[in-house]
């Protein structure tokens, strides 16, 4: 069964020697160094990311950085906001003191490698969603820093300096969400009955537009790494973007990343309490569990319009793969994931608002 | 007319080779490819199986909205555009707000079983 986002290594194309070159240059004049020495560790999981270890020779930031270097893909989904933004995004986070890898640096000069890139901090840890939810024991502790984390990065808004370079803040976070799953669709909601329903629900019960800050935006089980135990860093901050916070929440909690731990609502790791709780410490702001429950059905929505978009790149024939054909296939799994979450007491306690004027 | 044994016959012993046969000598990179052929493999399996019924299944779903009798009688090119027919008919009637007051809970019936019907195919573990 395919995983959304794998950790299988994948054949290390990215860095020619004359690749490296061009980035050991590069990474010299951007570090201040009079050298920097490139050594290529492979491919990590996900599409596109590259171990490294920079050997900087002298200047401030002399010494061995082991690092992750993030290249864009070719054939990315609609929702990635490209390496500039995500750099900007992740920065922010990492400096609002969210438990983030460090980023270092950021290249948008096609010639150095061609597809825009950044470098970060590697660290080490469990990512895996079936790796980390095993174990008998809920894990109370990790939902609430999760959390807590998520928390400290919705107290950044649209004000916040260096996030300029992001789309800007939409008057209505709910209905833009709409807009954008029914565009991602496409003509499939004129067959699929159960997108079309899901479309439906979501326009009609979406909330008036509240609190927009900085969200993750794929805030769940998969992408963070925990290491003894612990949370070690949030990870795959492109899709990062200005919304309702309630989203990041909706979409930790949806049944799809709970890797089968059903019964453990959030995240597949512990009970929705331990999250929301670390949430409310440090958000400056209650859980609304209507506009969670809410945000949970365009989490649904939002994973069958990607996993679309993927089955897609793979029959238009512009990237055939195995794996993007069977996430086209993994379609009916999240259709019934939503129905079930619609049929949920949550779900039915949402209402239509009263719209004035 | 075709020469034996037929398309089920092989994709069965396709993926039976592929389990016993191959996978226990893979490395983990390997094996997680391997899985994922022999996921495609089985629906490949399922579908050419069972389409037909996954398509009455359907049907049945979706007539009742309709004040009809499912067909039981319609199968292969027949029977998938009558489905498919009734489902565009159902998608545009919730877009137009249709079901936005009563009748929720009917529609919310079909659209199960309609998913059933296709999760038979994908993934039967995810219909449970």
């Amino acid at each position: 069964m395919p995983d959304a986002n794998p950790s299988v290594p994948q054949a290390d194309t990215l860095l020619t020697d004359d690749d490296r070159s061009r980035l050991e240059g590069w990474l010299a004049a951007q570090a201040g160094a009079s050298r920097v020495a490139v050594t290529a560790d492979g491919a990590l999981g996900g599409a596109a990311n590259h171990a490294i270890t920079l050997d900087v020779a002298d200047g401030p930031q002399a010494g061995r950085h082991a690092c992750v270097l993030r290249a864009e893909l070719a054939g990315r989904v609609s929702a990635s906001i490209g390496k500039r933004r995500e750099f900007a995004a992740l920065s922010a986070a990492f400096q609002a003191g969210v438990t983030a890898p460090e980023p270092l640096f950021v290249c948008d000069d096609p010639a150095i490698l061609g597809p825009d890139f950044f470098i970060m901090r590697r660290v080490d840890g469990l990512g895996a969603g079936f790796a980390v939810v095993k174990g008998d024991a809920p894990q109370a502790d990790l939902a609430r820093a999760l959390g807590r984390q998520l928390g400290r990065l919705h107290r950044l808004t649209p004000a916040t300096s260096g996030l300029e370079t992001l789309a800007p803040p939409p008057d209505c976070p709910a209905q833009e969400a709409v807009h954008q799953f029914r565009d991602w669709i496409g003509d499939v909601a004129q067959r699929d009955p159960v997108l079309a329903w899901g479309l439906r629900w979501l326009h009609v019960n979406a909330p008036l537009p509240g609190a927009i800050v900085l969200c993750h935006r794929d805030f769940r089980t998969g992408n963070y790494l925990v290491k003894d135990g612990a949370l070690a860093a949030i990870l795959d901050w492109e899709f990062a973007g200005f919304s309702d916070p309630m989203e990041d929440l909706g979409c930790f909690c949806a049944r799809s990343w709970r890797f089968r731990r059903i019964n453990r609502e959030a995240g597949g790791i512990a009970d929705r309490a331990d999250f929301y709780a670390g949430y409310e410490e440090t958000a400056g702001r209650k859980v609304d569990p209507q506009r969670v429950a809410y945000w949970e059905t365009a989490a649904y929505l939002r994973w069958a319009a990607i996993a679309l978009q993927h089955g897609r790149r793979h029959s238009s024939g512009a990237e055939p793969s195995l794996e993007l054909a069977l996430t086209g296939r993994m379609l009916p799994e999240i259709e019934m994931d939503l129905l079930r979450h619609l049929k949920s007491a949550a779900a039915r306690a949402v209402t239509p608002v009263e719209r004035i004027g | 007319m075709r020469t034996g044994p037929d398309a089920f016959a092989l994709l069965d012993i396709a993926a039976a080779t592929l389990r016993r046969d191959v996978l226990p000598h893979l490395p983990p990179d390997g094996r997680y490819t391997a899985l994922m052929v022999a996921n495609a493999l089985a629906i490949a399996e399922r579908e050419l199986r069972g389409l037909d019924e996954s398509g009455r299944a359907m049907l049945l779903a979706l007539a009742p909205l309709y004040g009809e009798d499912a067909d039981a009688a319609l199968c292969g090119e027949e029977l998938a555009t009558r489905v498919d027919a009734l489902q565009h008919r159902l998608c545009i009637e919730i877009a137009t707000g249709a079901f936005d007051g009563d009748g929720q809970d009917t529609l919310m019936e079909s659209l199960e079983a309609i998913v059933r019907a296709r999760l038979a195919i994908a993934n039967p573990k995810a219909a449970g």
